[in-house]
């Protein structure tokens, strides 16, 4: 059923945020929160329904000195199957 | 001893009351005896204890937590402190106006509870003609772009009827789907013998979900929580005691768990006298059972011990008399007969049910 995700979005009721407190990146959804790393965090702030190149694009000014390509797809993947992102493409 | 962990979430129960009636209502027995609520000044320094104190996120509950007015404000005060928020909602009193007040404020997720597919199965059990309105609240909600959990809990009398509740939640077009089942304390455990299900239909409920998943993908996503009497291990109530989670109930008192009044001896302090930060870190009420210091064998040597915790502190207590006992539905307690005993019971008829009622004591 996993086909590549190509214009990734956060669902509705995922949201995230920077704790100030525990100095860490979070995606928070009713049940829990997920504690992201930093390539993670970036990745997520731009899952907005754009096109996953042009993701890739602004993640590669940000992190270029890391090959981020395939991480992403499994990242995206993962939290795709946690109920935490779709494809926007597919509605 | 390890350090104190902060607090991830926080219930703020900011009503009793309600319009439903419900005969499973996780509210204390005597519910006439806590109407002093806090107002909406003391909530916004609560809710900013609350996020200073490291809680991420505010379960806004009841009763009925839309019969306060203020409601909207406090959403709007835990937006500002950026705090995630949920509302927990019978929705009977959600009209259009109400929810788009709390979608500008910033609430970020929804959860309304349903009793039944069907709709005199629904209102019986609510003891009010409520199906209609909860249907138009969740269509209203999905309007205005809110993500939609709907909430069922389940029982002897809505079990069998699964299937049908997911076709509706799928109808519905909910977000998610949440099925729980009764958590026998308080309200329920005083009706437990005419809500507890057979061992054959929470089988055959749990074949269903995993049926429905496999047919529907991903949406509705459906969360399905097992009834802890017919495990093999007790639930990890609250993810340990006074670990993640606190409650604020209506009058102020800080609890490590909802239900926790229900065990004698506890004394609980209040928000009214004290901060937030040095109730969760010093009330001896939070220290009883943090940890694995107080716990008994077989919770003490076991190798569960910080998976399920010793189980639901409440539970131990209504099954045992003892609030330090091992959960007795852990299959290694040694009272884990209660448990047992209780599935053998011949089921009351339905009518035994006893509904949620206000009974003002002298």
């Amino acid at each position: 059923m996993s086909s590549a995700i190509r214009r990734p979005v956060l669902v509705p009721h995922a949201r995230y945020r920077w704790d100030k407190l525990r100095q860490q990146h979070q995606l928070v959804f009713p049940e829990g929160i997920l504690v992201l790393n930093e390539p993670g965090a970036a990745i997520v702030q731009r899952c907005d329904g754009r096109p996953l190149a042009e993701l890739l694009v602004a993640l590669g000014e940000q992190f270029p000195d890391a090959n981020l390509g395939e991480d992403v797809q499994g990242f995206l993947e993962r939290l795709a199957r946690k109920g935490l992102l779709r494809d926007a493409t597919d509605s | 001893m390890p350090p104190i962990p902060r607090p991830l979430a926080l219930l703020a129960e900011l009503t009793y009351r309600c319009p439903l009636k419900c005969p499973y209502c996780s509210n204390p027995l005597e519910l006439a005896r806590y109407r002093h609520e806090l107002d909406t000044a003391t909530w916004q320094r609560v809710l900013a204890e609350a996020a200073a104190l490291g809680v991420i996120q505010v379960h806004f509950s009841g009763g009925e937590p839309l019969v306060r007015r203020d409601l909207a404000e406090l959403v709007q005060h835990a937006r500002q402190l950026d705090l995630y928020s949920n509302l927990s909602t019978g929705a009977t009193l959600a009209d259009p106006a109400t929810l788009e007040r709390l979608k500008e404020a910033g609430l970020d997720a929804l959860q309304i509870s349903l009793l039944d597919a069907r709709p005199d199965g629904n209102d019986w059990l609510t003891g009010a003609a409520s199906f209609d309105k909860k249907r138009v609240a969740v269509e209203n909600a999905k309007h205005l772009g809110f993500p939609v959990t709907l909430n069922v809990v389940l029982h002897r009398h809505n079990l069998d009827r699964i299937e049908e509740i997911i076709d509706l939640a799928c109808r519905w077009d909910v977000d998610r789907l949440e099925l729980a089942h009764v958590q026998y304390t308080g309200w329920a455990f005083r009706n437990r013998a005419a809500l507890l299900p057979t061992r054959e239909q929470v089988e055959r409920a749990a074949e269903a979900v995993v049926q429905a998943r496999r047919r529907l993908s991903e949406r509705p996503a459906i969360l399905h929580v097992l009834p802890d009497y017919f495990q093999q291990y007790p639930k990890a109530c609250l993810h340990g005691w006074g670990r993640v989670f606190l409650t604020v109930a209506p009058d102020g008192a800080v609890l490590p768990c909802q239900t926790a009044r229900e065990i004698p001896g506890l004394v609980f302090p209040n928000v009214r006298e004290a901060s937030l930060e040095s109730i969760w870190f010093d009330a001896p009420v939070f220290q009883r059972f943090r940890g694995t210091d107080w716990m008994p064998e077989p919770c003490r040597s076991c190798e569960r011990r910080e998976i399920d915790f010793g189980g639901c502190r409440c539970q131990a207590f209504l099954l045992t008399g003892d609030p330090a006992a091992t959960d007795p539905v852990c299959h290694l307690s040694p009272l884990h007969p209660v448990v047992e005993r209780a599935l053998v019971e011949p089921p009351r008829e339905a009518a035994a049910l006893q509904f949620r009622v206000i009974t003002h004591s002298s």
